[in-house]
């Protein structure tokens, strides 16, 4: 199965060339997508799915749209 | 004496738009521009989201503005606030705030601290507001600013950047809020900067959201945040 991976700031350095199409095995989580990326856990600060806040546990479905930002502050 | 924010009131009241506003109709009505004229906005921070958001407030008419800023503009802040130009750097983000208002819309009444301000004294910086503005650079004060718009039971309109990318949100009293998530350590603008656009978009929507509110209209934001990255043109709203 594919997700849609919206990586924020300077979680972009860890997109991947496929993330419009991220293919997952069935079963993984948001925080299994983002170990396999070399995405520090502690690097991110907001999961969502499918535009709703989730937990890194999160499993994931076919055609979801996942995104991982981290800490920002500037203003 | 009848001061020139009473007159435009008592101009509108009478169905008169003053020439100033006439772009804003109908986008609002003559109702909700004179809810605005009536309406205190407490904004905290005037460097880079603070002078765009007072840039828009004091052009849509919020009648009251109270601003905060202890800190004096420096060439690096040049890149991304508005407030801070040739003849400014070097002197107080309050006094260039107060200048810039007599010349765009000298109507408001307009009052600013050039101070920095811990939890107490936000506490009573929000007294009599409708809204509080989070315009905050860092992640250190964030907290004590929600919390004291909380405890005056009104809503915080926060926005944060990093690089191009950032978010907004609406905290209403006592909800949770982007702080909690992000706490109060390291954050990527560190790394990435601060550019213009982004500081500039966030500042945009905050001004929207804050609009809303002061006409009296469900805040879009509340328990949400806009997430944009304008690298990627890829905006989206969260529930949180």
């Amino acid at each position: 199965m594919k997700i849609e991976l919206k990586l924020f700031a300077t979680l972009d350095q860890y997109r991947p060339q496929d993330a419009d199409a991220h293919p997952v095995e069935p079963g993984a989580s948001a925080g299994d997508v983002a170990d396999r990326l070399g995405i520090p856990r502690e690097e991110i600060k907001l999961c969502f799915v499918n535009g709703v806040h989730a937990p890194l546990d999160v499993v994931l479905a076919d055609g979801d749209r996942l995104g991982l930002f981290p800490a920002v502050g500037g203003g | 004496m009848q001061d020139r924010l009473e007159r435009d009131i008592q101009r509108l009241m009478a169905g008169n738009v003053p020439e100033r506003y006439r772009a804003n109709m109908s986008a609002l009505s003559i109702d909700e521009q004179l809810a605005l004229l009536r309406s205190e906005v407490a904004l905290v921070g005037l460097g880079g989201l603070g002078g765009h958001v007072l840039e828009l407030l004091v052009r849509a008419g919020v009648g009251s503005i109270v601003g905060c800023d202890g800190d004096v503009f420096e060439d690096s802040n040049l890149n991304r606030q508005l407030l801070a130009d040739a003849q400014t750097v070097g002197t107080a983000k309050a006094s260039a705030a107060t200048r810039r208002v007599e010349l765009v819309n000298p109507d408001i009444r307009f009052m600013a601290l050039s101070a920095f301000l811990d939890e107490d004294r936000m506490r009573e910086f929000f007294v009599g507001a409708d809204v509080a503005v989070d315009a905050l650079g860092g992640l250190a004060d964030r907290p004590a600013l929600l919390r004291a718009a909380s405890d005056n039971d009104i809503p915080a309109v926060t926005a944060a950047v990093a690089g191009f990318s950032g978010y907004v949100a609406t905290v209403l009293p006592g909800a949770p809020g982007p702080a909690d998530l992000f706490g109060t350590g390291p954050a990527d603008e560190d790394r990435l900067g601060v550019p213009g656009p982004a500081v500039a978009f966030a500042a945009s929507v905050q001004a929207a959201e804050i609009l809303r509110v002061l006409r009296g209209k469900e805040p879009r934001l509340a328990g949400r945040m806009l997430v944009f990255d304008l690298e990627r043109m890829n905006v989206e709203t969260v529930q949180l």
